[in-house]
């Protein structure tokens, strides 16, 4: 599904969404030894429960891109640095990246032309998933743990914005 | 020639799709989109009178003490506007865009307590309540009025906002002086709805576990003013 960016015009987010994924392995390898073509970000679909988070951090991640200002390789791998809400960058990879036997993904592609999509489709081997199914799908003990939200927080506020306030806030912390 | 016309902007990429909302001494808020969200820009502006470093630091150390602020209140179960985007280059927040009305609005047009559908009493009981959770999570507002509380529609959610002016201290003296802030805006403003204040505090006493201390404060200023006298 394609996401146009009204903070950035002109940009786009296309996101994916894939279960019983079965080759994280070789996806991981191709990412790591920087073969990837074209460039993607894998997030760990569990860690999603809304795309409006996502669109936070993508906001974030071509704000810095187009100041040069990019604190990690990519303006993929910002992406899923971003929507952490961590300054580590490994813990961060690891908690919302994949890993080799991560089976439920959400991949992201700024800007995809029609050709990158058609790339991505025929990458990653699994059962594409509407994007309605994040909420569903989301593992809400994790993201509770992971962001450290309170059940005081929540008494007053989504989880969508619990968690957009903390990729927000992060560089104020 | 489109060309010439684009490097005369100074900032084409904002001023296109914001129009200003409101404008205040320390800064602008503007009402924008958000990834398709309706949301309000507070961009800080500098002061051309502050000697230039001193005001490149001021403008971003309380920019970022705001948007800290805010995710402290919402920790403490405070409702706030959420937080959508950090920029320190622009020196702007991009907020949640919440239509109100302010508390100012509702008791500017209701008539003085016990009112007739107990909304008022609901409003004065949550503003009591907000304050005391700020409060014992040792953050003081700093500029509590009406207008900076805000009514969400379809939840009757009280909403606090423009934390500009926050800043941590549990010392009983700030928050004292917070509440002061506060009882002297209902009194200037407000005195046509009657004894709202005292509503405010019979909810803040019940639900802060420190309101002795901040109350006894409260008598102090109010016989001294928000100013500590400071002699000898």
């Amino acid at each position: 599904m394609e996401f146009k960016l009204d903070t950035h015009p002109g940009h786009t987010l296309h996101l994916f969404l894939f279960s019983d994924v079965q080759n994280s392995k070789d996806l991981l390898n191709l990412l790591q030894t920087g073969a990837l073509q074209p460039e993607l970000a894998f997030l760990n679909g569990s860690v999603v429960p809304d795309t409006f988070p996502l669109l936070a951090a993508a906001h974030k991640s071509l704000l810095s891109h187009s100041r040069g200002s990019l604190t990690t390789r990519t303006v993929h791998s910002e992406l899923i640095f971003n929507y952490s809400g961590s300054k580590h960058i490994t813990e961060s990879l690891k908690r919302c990246g994949i890993s080799d036997n991560t089976s439920y993904i959400l991949v992201a592609r700024f800007d995809a032309s029609p050709a990158d999509v058609a790339a991505v489709r025929a990458l990653v081997r699994g059962n594409e998933l509407d994007l309605s199914e994040l909420p569903k799908r989301a593992d809400r003990a994790v993201i509770l743990k992971h962001y450290k939200i309170s059940s005081v927080e929540l008494d007053t506020s989504s989880l969508e914005d619990a968690i957009i306030c903390r990729i927000a806030a992060r560089d104020a912390m | 020639m489109a060309v010439a016309e684009d490097s005369m902007e100074l900032e084409p990429e904002q001023n296109t799709s914001m129009k200003l909302f409101s404008q205040g001494a320390e800064a602008r808020i503007y009402e924008t989109s958000f990834m398709g969200r309706r949301a309000v820009v507070k961009e800080r502006f500098s002061k051309k009178y502050r000697h230039p470093v001193l005001d490149v630091k001021l403008t971003s150390k309380r920019l970022i003490s705001e948007a800290r602020i805010v995710a402290k209140a919402r920790r403490l179960g405070v409702a706030t506007p959420a937080l959508y985007a950090v920029d320190t280059v622009t020196a702007s927040l991009t907020y949640e865009f919440i239509p109100g009305p302010s508390v100012k609005e509702v008791l500017l047009q209701s008539g003085p307590i016990p009112s007739s559908d107990g909304k008022i009493e609901e409003i004065a009981k949550q503003i009591g309540k907000a304050i005391a959770k700020l409060h014992d999570g040792g953050v003081v507002h700093g500029d509590l009025t009406t207008s900076n509380m805000l009514i969400s529609p379809h939840t009757n959610q009280l909403v606090l906002i423009d934390f500009g002016l926050s800043y941590t201290s549990v010392l009983p003296e700030d928050k004292g002086v917070d509440l002061y802030v506060l009882e002297r805006a209902l009194i200037s403003l407000h005195s046509a709805n009657g004894d709202i204040m005292s509503l405010v505090i019979s909810a803040y006493k019940q639900s802060s576990k420190l309101w002795s201390s901040t109350l006894n404060k409260l008598a102090a200023v109010r016989m001294r003013g928000r100013k500590r006298v400071m002699i000898g």
